[in-house]
């Protein structure tokens, strides 16, 4: 296990990151985040109702003291109560998360996939009119709306108006056929909003790769385009590839799917952070705000480990 | 690697970790269901917090309050919920005794010993306006009883001890109640109908504290069954007392209401559906799809909508295609939007100075002058909204319909006129801070009210936005004096303009309710006087009073009562309300035998 050590290190490099990260946060919410104190008052409060308030929030308290605080409840992963509605934290987490992820992960993969797939044929045919083709199309697809599409979408494919074969809203899955049926125009939503983002960013990456002298030897010697595309340029590529993927990962669970929830009435994170982010719902943001930082602080450690497994000169350097 | 079994598993951890509930009955009959569209979600349910109209629909169905209103009589009427009747009332107004209700259960909830639900006794009333007066309850509705009720606001200095009786706030017994008042308050039964009354039983609070707000164990027709951000979904509370529907006693119009097929409903016993799902759609255009999907069996239409369903404004009439599917209402809005100017700012309010303050009286009534109501109403309420002029909108008895108008009728000629005597002038105007949360439409309606002063002369750049990020964010600002033009809007909480008249009340100013700062000791005198009379000629003589004084100081630029549209599938049978019936209704909706949506 060779390999221990290095994550050691890495997840220890991830220590400072996560301070930081809470910290600068924390400072932000505190001194420049919502103020949740009158949102909780009745309609005639008096001075010592608004202090009552401010104290049971723990606003009163001086900032060191809170920011500690905070740091415990995320090492004991006791995160407190909702100042909303007043439900453990924890349970709001375990609730949204796995909604949220069931919501994405197909859009995600599906994404990715297709852009990769149209990123290297795009990238193979460049110049051509396919390429234009690609490159224009990719470009109409970033310029429209995420709104503008999941409304269209909702209108064609979920009322009267259009097929009316699937939900407008809702999340009641109970196997996998009623997951098909609710998740179904999300993920086209999802993919509609992100291929042209992922197709062009592969087919750079691509064209990069396949104009470097190794591609031209292969050229010269034969090689097929199958084989120069998976074996030679798909593999060398894939140290960016892997880098935005699992730099996206932690966005696209936490805020990615905020618009999609919103819109198709899915109970995930993405909706309770923004409800939390608007109200100053301080226990959740905390919660999200460190959940974010390790998810990045892991990210990034897979990803060295993944860069190590796909370039065996990185470990070397 | 994870193997292929691995994968699987997973997934199907996932999709289980992701599921929500199937609609059916502990029979495995499919539930008669009836589906809710709302604008905006609730944040708590615990009556002590329902501050928003979207909690306090839910909670009066999973909660019961003493009174409630007759579900159709307008205008509203009240009548005995939890109470076994109206309270009788001493000569002196002071002291009400209430009876109440025997065999009414708590839902069963691992709260109580055994986990089944107790009998609900007067003493849970006591309790849980008690904690209304106890800071760990983070209570809302604490000024509806503050210094009204004897001996409460000393039980709250003396450190809320639940063990230490209350003089005004009695059990006599297990079934009657009575409270004394510190000093006359005929709105007393009003506000016993609010979510706010609702009655909570102490074990459930002391189990669950502040989760409370989402582990809800009351006594009304439904119990919770789950809850998250976008829905809510109750069922039927099959240990709610067993009630005979009565359409007279319901103030049943037959000439008024003879579309909505309500007859069925007599003798029946609520409530009659099995379920009832709350929808949050805060988006328009989602909530739309999904209504017209069939999604939903009711919405209030977004305004961006009114084009495709009303055929025309006046009277107003659904668009002919929608005539067969929908039935259609318009609802007055029980409250009205109105923009304070704050009197304790000497730049524009009460000034020390004589000079000074004449001069200031004349710039606001400048200002009111010209402003321009109907083109406010207009471009943002659709025109089919009520401007009326001071706090006395058409939905209260004392509204003076032949009264003078002119305070809501624009008039550059005039306005200019006040500020040339007065010695005004494009130089030396004050500069102003309007304030809003931040949103599209509050930025135009800032800008729209920045045009209006631009035609007097006033400056754009002496007109600033103080924009903030959300609505507690502004509440603040401007109970700290720091806006001087308060945006805003006031939702009645009881059918009594008492509760419009507080608004302006000196002792109410910041952070109470009087956000202008309003301080006229002959209006504070009138409304000590009013407050304590109940509707009659003579307290109509005396809000009008102090609905001119109001105008004649020009506080406000007040005001317009929105008009609500409600739209609900044919095929269910009710009366839709938000304002003073609020969620009462929906313990008494219907579906026609028809399949589900």
């Amino acid at each position: 296990m060779s390999r221990l050590p290095y994550v050691v290190r890495k997840l220890m490099y991830g220590i400072p990151l996560l301070l930081g990260v809470t910290f600068v946060s924390f400072l932000l919410m505190v001194y420049f985040g919502p103020d949740k104190t009158y949102e909780l008052l009745g309609k005639n409060p008096t001075t010592e109702q608004i202090n009552e308030v401010r104290h049971a929030l723990g606003y009163d308290r001086p900032f060191l003291l809170r920011y500690s605080q905070y740091l415990k409840e995320l090492a004991t992963l006791d995160l407190g109560l909702s100042d909303s509605s007043g439900e453990p934290v924890s349970s709001i987490l375990t609730r949204t998360l796995p909604v949220s992820l069931m919501l994405v992960l197909p859009g995600f993969v599906l994404g990715n996939v297709l852009g990769l797939a149209i990123g290297l044929l795009a990238a193979w045919y460049r110049g051509l009119w396919l390429d234009k083709l690609v490159i224009s199309s990719s470009v109409v697809g970033m310029s429209v709306s995420f709104l503008i599409i999941i409304i269209g979408l909702q209108i064609m494919l979920c009322t009267p108006y259009g097929l009316n074969i699937f939900p407008v809203r809702g999340w009641q899955v109970h196997d996998l056929v009623s997951y098909l049926h609710h998740a179904t125009v999300p993920t086209i939503a999802l993919v509609l909003v992100t291929l042209g983002y992922n197709t062009r960013f592969y087919r750079a990456v691509m064209v990069d790769e396949i104009e470097r002298d190794h591609i031209r030897t292969l050229q010269a010697f034969g090689a097929s385009p199958v084989e120069q595309l998976f074996r030679h340029v798909l593999k060398n590529s894939l140290v960016p590839i892997l880098t935005r993927i699992m730099f996206s990962v932690p966005f696209v669970l936490i805020s990615g799917s905020l618009l999609l929830e919103s819109y198709f009435g899915i109970p995930g994170i993405g909706l309770v952070t923004f409800d939390a982010i608007t109200s100053g719902d301080q226990p959740i943001l905390k919660a999200v705000v460190g959940l974010t930082g390790v998810l990045f602080v892991l990210a990034l450690t897979i990803n060295d480990m993944l860069y190590s497994v796909v370039d065996p000169q990185v470990t070397r350097s | 690697m994870l193997k292929k079994n691995h994968i699987a598993i997973l997934s199907v951890l996932l999709i289980l970790g992701a599921c929500g509930e199937s609609p059916s009955t502990d029979s495995g009959v499919p539930a008669k269901t009836y589906r809710h569209a709302m604008d905006g979600a609730p944040d708590s349910l615990d009556p002590a917090q329902a501050s928003s109209v979207y909690a306090n629909q839910i909670v009066v169905n999973l909660y019961d309050t003493l009174y409630r209103y007759k579900y159709l009589a307008r205008p509203y009427e009240l009548q005995p919920n939890l109470a076994a009747a109206m309270p009788a009332i001493s000569d002196d107004g002071l002291r009400l005794t209430i009876p109440i209700k025997k065999d009414v259960y708590f839902i069963d909830d691992p709260a109580f010993e055994g986990g089944v639900g107790r009998e609900v006794t007067a003493g849970d009333f006591v309790y849980s306006i008690k904690r209304h007066f106890d800071p760990a309850t983070r209570a809302r509705g604490t000024w509806l009883w503050q210094n009204r009720i004897e001996g409460l606001d000393e039980w709250k200095a003396n450190g809320s001890d639940y063990n230490q009786e209350v003089s005004g706030l009695r059990a006599l017994d297990q079934h009657t109640l009575q409270i004394t008042l510190t000093r006359p308050f005929p709105q007393l039964v009003h506000t016993l109908t609010q979510g706010f009354a609702g009655v909570v039983p102490r074990e459930a609070v002391e189990t669950y504290r502040l989760q409370l707000a989402s582990h809800p164990v009351g006594s009304g027709p439904f119990k919770l069954l789950s809850r998250n951000s976008v829905r809510a979904v109750l069922e039927r509370n099959t240990r709610f007392r067993s009630e005979p529907f009565s359409l007279q006693d319901e103030g049943y119009d037959p000439q008024e209401r003879d579309t909505t097929g309500m007859e069925v409903l007599e003798g029946g016993i609520a409530p009659f559906v099995d379920r009832l799902e709350f929808e949050f759609i805060t988006e328009d255009a989602a909530r739309w799809n999904a209504f017209f999907a069939g999604e939903v069996h009711f919405i209030k239409v977004p305004v961006s909508q009114f084009d495709n369903v009303l055929s025309q404004r006046n009277p107003l009439t659904l668009s002919p295609q929608f005539q067969d599917v929908y039935q259609f209402e318009a609802s007055p809005e029980a409250g009205f939007i109105y923009t304070n100017f704050n009197m304790a700012d000497e730049r524009i309010g009460y000034h020390p100075d004589p000079e000074q303050n004449r001069r200031n009286h004349a710039l606001r009534c400048a200002m009111v002058k010209a402003f321009d109501w109907k083109k406010r109403n207009e471009i943002f309420f659709y025109d089919i909204g009520r401007v009326f002029p001071g706090i006395l909108p058409p939905s209260v008895p004392e509204y003076n319909p032949e009264g003078d108008h002119s305070y809501i009728e624009r008039d550059l000629t005039g306005a200019r006129e006040f500020l040339l005597a007065a010695g005004w002038n494009g130089d030396n105007l004050p500069v102003l801070e309007y304030g809003f949360p931040n949103s599209v439409t509050e930025r135009q309606i800032f800008e729209q009210f920045r045009n209006f002063m631009m035609d007097i002369g006033y400056p754009a750049n002496k007109i600033r936005p103080m924009v903030f990020a959300t609505y507690g964010d502004y509440q603040r600002a401007y109970s700290q004096g720091k806006v001087t033009l308060i945006n805003s809007s006031w939702t009645m909480d009881y059918p009594d303009a008492e509760n419009n008249m507080q608004l302006y009340y000196g002792p109410n100013a910041a952070p109470g309710s009087n956000s202008a700062n309003y301080n006229n000791p002959e209006y504070d005198r009138l409304y000590v006087a009013g407050a304590a009379l109940r509707e009659s000629p003579e307290r109509t003589q005396i809000y009008r009073e102090m609905n001119q004084l109001l105008m004649d100081d020009c506080a406000s630029f007040t005001g317009i009562s929105r008009t609500l549209l409600f739209l609900w599938d044919r095929n269910v049978i009710m009366k839709p309300d938000r304002s003073f019936l609020g969620g009462y209704f929906m313990r008494f909706v219907d579906l026609k035998d028809l399949p589900p949506p």
